[in-house]
């Protein structure tokens, strides 16, 4: 009796998780095979996840008749630009936080984390008029500059909080054997961080990728924009009538996403699980 | 000179800066840099007295003037904005240049000597060390964070709205209360405020709640080791929190299409439309996902927590496989059967371990822009909506985005903001305390 109660509970444990499963996994089958589908819009795609004909002409149009690569090639940049000085900006201040102890630190602190409780795009009223002011409107620049700006509190904490976790005593019997704040930095503190540095990396290198509020608010001209407000305005309002494109524009970039992911994923689970108990 | 420089150099210093550090201490290369920074400060001084005459008159409307030559009642609270942080920073140097006057004064008093330059200058980098590596940091968060911040907060109590105030062609003045006030009073403004108010906790707590407990729910079936392919399903799980949050979303969108989304198009197949339309439930030949207001709520959700299970999933199966093996030997000996050991040790400290990741969840929510734009876009919108211009599925966060891109009534969304901050302060604080080093007693 007992085998038989089991048996079942197990039949329904597996029905639950492949009903899951189909309800994750349908919604991006149905992306991708839209995106091979013949036809421009959303009614022509079939309702299963298969295409009628199979064919690349949404890859081809996305290619030739927008200026997807140049979105893509845009967002790479800002992306890259935007890792490489949140990182820099982030290991410094995390460093100085963490090691030093000065008279505003506390106030610092208190204030880093009340800025970042608070989305960025509630001042973007004087960011506008700022960077209009800096001549830094419908610029790469200008947006890089308020992503990694705007990421520095969370992300200080966070790195602080790293930081805090190697013993100050490693570093001062480096200090002892003559190395100076560089090295003890570079040679003791960096290696011991690096799952949280990668995991930095990972979210300042992921974020313009997604954020839409930003560039449609500092970018103006055809060429500079990203790829967020390319595949928006894709299928904004008329919703119907470019799905397929945007699906292909979509799945091109899912894919280097979930290459990351994968990648990365051993590190992203281990800062997110140390994060919880650490508090 | 020595028997009264613990007096005689603040007040030196106190007339200029650094007049005593260098006349009664002699402490030239501390007097010169101090003195240096009052004559750069008093040079500029006319640019930051107009900015900070513009910051309290806002311009006067000069109706005869060309568009552009007229006063910029914007430009000029943000250059007055920038000019009260300089001065205030100014202040503050000036304090300490007096303090640290006094106390060199005094020290000189007592043992006849002060500070070498070459000690001043080594102390001065070893103390300032920290202030000069985070300043870069601290000019890019001033620009970019505290001054937008501050300013939006301020253009609650200006009258900078459209149509009637909006610069370049007409000024903005201080109105100082009246936007809270008139935003009670009106019928439309508080009862906009009250539904998106109410709809915004509501759909942070229920996302909160339903991503956590699905997540929970997927971990520990994925966690019994009598489930073969756990390996393939974790992957195919994981996948909604590896493509960017904003394409899902648009992608729901369209899957949630009324008319011609894929889910409409399969129920209608199976003649469920028809039979809903037969037993009366429905009056329409397609299914409103998104556009009854019941529906959309209820959608949001659903959305929201296929994008969001994925991540308490894998956190709560990374602190399960870490919990101290000790604890269930000791209980197994203790006779605790499987289940027992989930009621009394697992699950109690599952959640004590995730109560501070609940928290930022909610916090989380209760800003997050994207999960509703991107699905709905506030949408659907009934009577409140045209007065108001808050939609029926409106977060605060999404109605402050449309106040500001589409209707440009600048201060209203500044006071739904401050009343937003309000609300979220608490949190921060709470985070606050729940750090170690807080704990410690470090800070």
């Amino acid at each position: 009796m007992g085998k038989v109660l089991q048996a079942l509970r197990y039949i329904l444990v597996y029905t639950v998780l492949i009903i899951i499963a189909i309800m994750v996994i349908y919604p991006i089958a149905f992306t991708v095979a839209g995106s091979f589908s013949v036809g421009k819009s959303l009614a022509t795609t079939s309702v299963l996840p298969i295409p009628r004909d199979p064919t690349l002409e949404h890859y081809r149009r996305l290619f030739e008749e927008t200026k997807y690569p140049l979105w893509f090639a845009n967002t790479f940049k800002i992306a890259v630009a935007n890792t490489g000085l949140s990182i820099v900006l982030t290991l410094i201040s995390a460093y100085i936080f963490s090691r030093f102890n000065f008279r505003f630190k506390k106030a610092g602190l208190m204030s880093m984390l009340v800025l970042q409780m608070f989305p960025g795009f509630v001042g973007m009223v004087a960011i506008y008029i700022l960077l209009y002011r800096m001549g830094l409107l419908d610029t790469h620049l200008g947006l890089v500059l308020v992503y990694a700006a705007g990421q520095v509190p969370y992300n200080t904490w966070l790195l602080k909080g790293y930081f805090d976790t190697i013993p100050k005593s490693i570093d001062e019997a480096a200090r002892v054997d003559g190395a100076g704040h560089l090295t003890t930095f570079l040679r003791i503190i960096l290696p011991n961080t690096m799952p949280i540095v990668t995991f930095l990396g990972v979210t300042s290198f992921t974020a313009p990728w997604l954020d839409f509020i930003f560039p449609r608010l500092i970018l103006r001209s055809e060429d500079k924009k990203t790829l967020a407000l390319g595949l928006f305005e894709m299928i904004r309002g008329r919703s119907n009538d470019n799905f397929t494109m945007f699906a292909a524009g979509s799945i091109l970039v899912a894919i280097p996403f979930v290459i990351i992911f994968a990648v990365n994923q051993k590190y992203l689970v281990k800062v997110m699980s140390a994060g919880a108990v650490k508090g | 000179m020595r028997q009264t420089a613990g007096k005689t150099a603040p007040i030196a210093s106190a007339l200029f800066m650094g007049l005593g550090h260098i006349v009664v201490l002699r402490q030239y290369a501390k007097g010169i840099i101090l003195a240096l920074i009052e004559t750069v400060f008093l040079l500029n001084a006319g640019t930051l007295l107009t900015a900070l005459v513009g910051f309290i008159t806002l311009g006067d409307p000069k109706p005869k003037m060309p568009i552009m030559q007229r006063d910029n009642s914007i430009f000029m609270m943000i250059d007055g904005l920038i000019a009260i942080v300089i001065v205030a920073l100014f202040l503050l140097l000036y304090l300490y240049n007096v303090r640290d006057a006094r106390k060199s004064g005094l020290d000189y008093e007592q043992t006849g000597e002060t500070q070498t330059t070459r000690a001043y200058l080594a102390q001065l980098f070893d103390k300032a060390f920290p202030y000069i590596g985070l300043s870069p940091a601290i000019v890019m968060l001033a620009f970019f964070v505290v001054i937008p911040l501050l300013f939006s907060a301020l253009l609650a109590f200006t009258n900078y709205t459209a149509p009637s105030n909006l610069p370049p062609a007409n000024v903005v003045d201080w109105v100082g209360i009246d936007t809270f006030k008139q935003m009670a009073s009106l019928p439309q403004y508080s009862q906009g405020f009250a539904r998106t108010a109410s709809w915004t906790l509501v759909w942070a707590f229920a996302s909160t709640f339903t991503t956590y407990f699905g997540g929970l729910f997927m971990a520990l079936a994925l966690l019994d080791k009598k489930i073969k392919l756990a390996k393939i399903f974790r992957i195919i799980f994981i996948l909604p929190y590896a493509v960017p949050g904003m394409i899902s979303l648009l992608i729901w969108a369209n899957l949630l299409n009324g008319q011609f989304g894929p889910l409409t198009r399969a129920l209608r197949d199976l003649g469920i439309v028809q039979w809903l339309n037969n037993t009366g439930l429905l009056n329409i030949d397609y299914i409103p996902w998104l556009s009854d207001v019941t529906m959309a709520r209820v959608m949001l959700v659903v959305v929201n927590l296929w994008l969001g299970f994925p991540y308490f999933m894998l956190l709560i199966t990374g602190l399960m496989t870490s919990m101290p093996p000790e604890l269930y030997e000791a209980a197994t000996i203790d006779g605790a059967g499987t289940s027992q050991q989930f009621r009394y040790i697992t699950l109690p400290l599952l959640i004590y371990q995730t109560i501070p990741l609940m928290i930022m969840s909610f916090s989380y929510n209760m800003n997050n822009f994207g999960g509703v734009y991107f699905l709905t876009q506030g949408n659907p919108s009934d009577k409140l909506t045209t007065q108001s211009f808050a939609g029926a599925t409106d977060t605060l966060m999404t109605w402050i985005y449309k106040l500001t891109v589409d209707q440009r009534m600048y201060n209203k969304a500044a006071v739904v903001a401050i009343l937003i901050f309000a609300a979220i302060a608490p949190f921060a604080i709470y985070q606050f305390s729940q750090t170690k080093s807080f704990k410690d007693g470090e800070m």
